[in-house]
């Protein structure tokens, strides 16, 4: 037995440290590694019947990573266009919902963080409260909101701006203000927690030197608050690229979202292996496209989930 | 630039933010009373409670309410268990396995929905197969699937609530135990756990609402037992009806009723260790005066205000009655609409009036065989030219009267013949 091992066992005595272990080793292995792996695996095969599975046909294949690539054999099309198109907007569009996001709640985030007062506590609880609201129910008070009776289209058409009632929901406006708003707390909670600990004498030690409000953002409170902002950023980004609720919902019937082809695949079309081959492709570009991203801004892995 | 322009700009900035935050929920609350049969704020026609009615008669809403309190009962148990198991191993772990660990107990908060529930049922599956049970087994039914998949991210939030307590530990106090005779186990459950049962509640609370609220893991695995939001997806893309608007009202007064209560309780708990503070010697000594529950807590107020609102909401709910609005509505819609009706009618009858005056007036000028429209595109851009009803007024033998230029090309204009 390995010694940490043994002083494990010792600290926590035998029963205890057996079910400490148990349940960690059930976790990360058997409900985060293994079902990933799982997943890879499945996803290089093809789409059996439950009685071929294990037979001479199951061996391994690109097949599901071809198709993305180049749509079904014989097709029309040199390229699977359509999957495609739908993929990069995916991407596209969740980084510019992680980019409005960011603007929207660095403000809110800072002046949270940095004034004293009761009312921050009452701030916080309606901040809160959206959160624990349903999802699906977000997305409906949306689409309420959004529709071609709804009320932004009554105001706007009452005012006179439009002449007639505007389709936010073809447009995808309702869509990109879903996910937004799904989120917005993901975004501020880390800005704010670091941004608190920013020593308010720093910023009164740049005013009184001269600088101007932008800059002392842009040189002091934004620098020290990098780790918060990365935070927020790779979470908002993560899951509005995942998100599968508001486009079902908001989303236009042309419009799809990337996890809907995912889903379709599954439900739908019941090709379980095509649909974790695009399950595998989203993580992977996820992660890949955060590392990157992270790299380009300096930021260290460790800093996130602080 | 001067303080009071930034002030003012942050307060109407902060103003817009909230407005987008609370707005949306205001507006669907305000819906579930209005009985127009799409959910909308305008036009209002009359205040009802028929939706909250229609929504307790929902078979398949209260089934999925019965199985999202199953699986998060579930959910609660297995991933604070497992957060607990974790936060304990991350104080523990041997240093050079440390960031690994923390990188893979971390990772499900960032790993799409959609992924883990995928993951998760492929994986069963497999391990439903490999063992040689069939489809009914445990293994694919869809609580357990469900429970499993959202525990798997869900014990990574648990995990970070326990561990921000857990680093406050002395661990001192266990082995003080351990030194004067207990077991390991009476020492976990004697010293750790009343220490850590406030993260731990809270970890439980968290872990229920993120149960409750899942869609994208949820949708993949749950099988024959739908929860809410499963059911509320379905009814919401299939199209929607107020009874909705009624459940958000539903959840969002009892949200707000428990933040409230919690912040009451927060505050009173600040005020009586104020109150102790400032107390002198002698009042201490005897009995202190601890401030009333309302004292200077705005939270507190709040509640009460916020119970008696519901009471009066739900008293009037029994005694009131829309049926006489609803039904003046109908009949308003139903003026509206016959209006409507006569005006066409109307116009309708002007223009016929108006051509059988033009139709006699050629006849006078005109000594054609048959009369015929003259006017410039002849009849073609009347409304009624393609409508049918025309036909019993006019019942005499009249030629058409579709020529590009009216009467003047009709060929029946020259066949004199006839």
């Amino acid at each position: 037995m390995p010694r940490f091992l043994k002083e494990f066992f010792n600290r926590n005595g035998t029963g205890m440290g057996l079910a400490i272990l148990g349940l960690v080793i059930f976790w990360t292995i058997g409900l985060i590694i293994l079902p990933q792996l799982s997943m890879l695996d499945f996803s290089f095969r093809p789409n059996l019947p439950p009685p071929e599975i294990g037979g001479p046909k199951d061996v391994y294949t690109l097949e599901n990573y071809k198709y993305l690539i180049y749509g079904p054999e014989g097709g029309s099309q040199d390229y699977n266009a359509v999957d495609l198109r739908v993929f990069f907007r995916t991407l596209v569009a969740a980084v510019c919902v992680t980019i409005f996001n960011l603007i929207l709640c660095y403000p809110i985030a800072y002046y949270l963080g940095q004034s004293k007062g009761s009312h921050i506590r009452i701030f916080a609880i309606m901040l809160i409260i959206p959160y624990w609201i349903n999802e699906i129910l977000r997305a409906f008070a949306l689409r309420i909101i959004f529709g071609e009776t709804g009320v932004l289209n009554t105001l706007f058409v009452g005012l006179g701006v439009f002449d007639t009632p505007f389709d936010f929901i073809r447009n995808d406006i309702a869509l990109y203000a879903g996910l937004g708003y799904a989120y917005i707390l993901l975004m501020i909670f880390p800005m704010y927690n670091v941004i608190e600990s920013l020593d308010g004498n720093q910023i009164e030690a740049a005013r009184d030197l001269g600088a101007p409000w932008w800059r002392i953002h842009w040189r002091v409170v934004i620098p020290y608050a990098k780790p918060g902002i990365s935070s927020g950023c790779t979470m908002v980004f993560m899951l509005s690229a995942g998100a599968l609720a508001a486009p079902q919902i908001l989303g236009g019937p042309s419009s799809l979202w990337f996890t809907q082809l995912i889903y379709q695949q599954f439900n739908d079309n019941n090709d379980w292996p095509q649909g974790a081959a695009y399950a595998i492709v989203l993580l992977v570009t996820c992660i890949l496209f955060v590392l990157a991203v992270m790299r380009l801004f300096k930021v260290n892995m460790g800093d996130i989930g602080k | 630039m001067n303080l009071s322009f930034l002030r003012v700009s942050i307060w109407v900035y902060l103003a817009i933010f909230f407005l987008y935050l609370l707005g949306p929920l205001v507006i669907m609350s305000v819906t579930a009373f209005n009985s127009s049969a799409f959910p909308r704020m305008t036009p209002w026609e009359c205040l009802t409670f028929q939706w909250f009615g229609e929504l307790f008669q929902d078979q398949r809403i209260l089934n999925g309410i019965k199985n999202s309190l199953i699986i998060g009962a579930g959910t609660v148990v297995l991933s604070v268990a497992m957060g607990l198991a974790g936060a304990l191993m991350l104080t523990q772990i041997w240093p050079k396995l440390r960031a690994t660990y923390y990188t893979i107990i971390i990772a499900p908060i960032l790993i799409p929905g959609v992924v883990l529930g995928i993951s998760t049922l492929v994986f069963w599956d497999r391990i439903n197969r490999m063992l040689g049970l069939g489809a009914d087994s445990v293994l694919s039914n869809g609580i357990f699937l469900t429970v499993i998949g959202q525990s798997t991210f869900i014990a990574s939030y648990c995990m970070l609530v326990l561990v921000a307590r857990l680093q406050r530990y002395d661990v001192a106090l266990t082995e003080a135990a351990l030194d004067l005779g207990a077991t390991h186990a009476q020492a976990f459950r004697k010293i750790l756990l009343p220490f850590m049962r406030p993260a731990i509640a809270s970890a439980a609370v968290l872990a229920f609402l993120a149960s409750f609220e899942n869609y994208n893991t949820t949708t993949f695995t749950f099988g024959e037992y739908p929860t809410l939001t499963i059911e509320l997806a379905q009814k919401v893309r299939y199209g929607i009806t107020p009874s909705i608007s009624a459940l958000a009202f539903i959840i969002v007064a009892l949200t707000v009723f428990f933040a409230l209560l919690n912040e009451a309780k927060l505050k009173r708990q600040e005020l009586v260790a104020a109150a102790r503070k400032n107390a002198t010697v002698e009042e201490l000594a005897g009995k202190i005066k601890l401030p009333s529950f309302f004292a200077g807590n705005v939270a507190a107020m709040l509640v009460v205000i916020f119970a008696a609102a519901t009471i009066t909401v739900v008293g009037t709910a029994t005694a009131y009655s829309p049926d006489q609005c609803i039904a003046n509505v109908k009949e308003q819609k139903q003026l509206e609409a016959d209006q409507r009706i006569q005006e066409l009618r109307k116009q309708r009858e002007e223009r016929r009036k108006q051509r059988e005056a033009d139709e006699a007036e050629q006849g006078e000028t005109q000594s054609a065989p048959k009369p015929s429209n003259n006017s410039g595109f002849g009849n073609v851009f009347a409304p009624n030219a393609l409508s049918g009803d025309e036909d019993e007024s006019n019942a005499e033998p009249q030629p058409s009267t579709n020529g590009g230029f009216g009467g003047a090309f009709d060929p029946n204009s020259l066949k004199t013949d006839e």
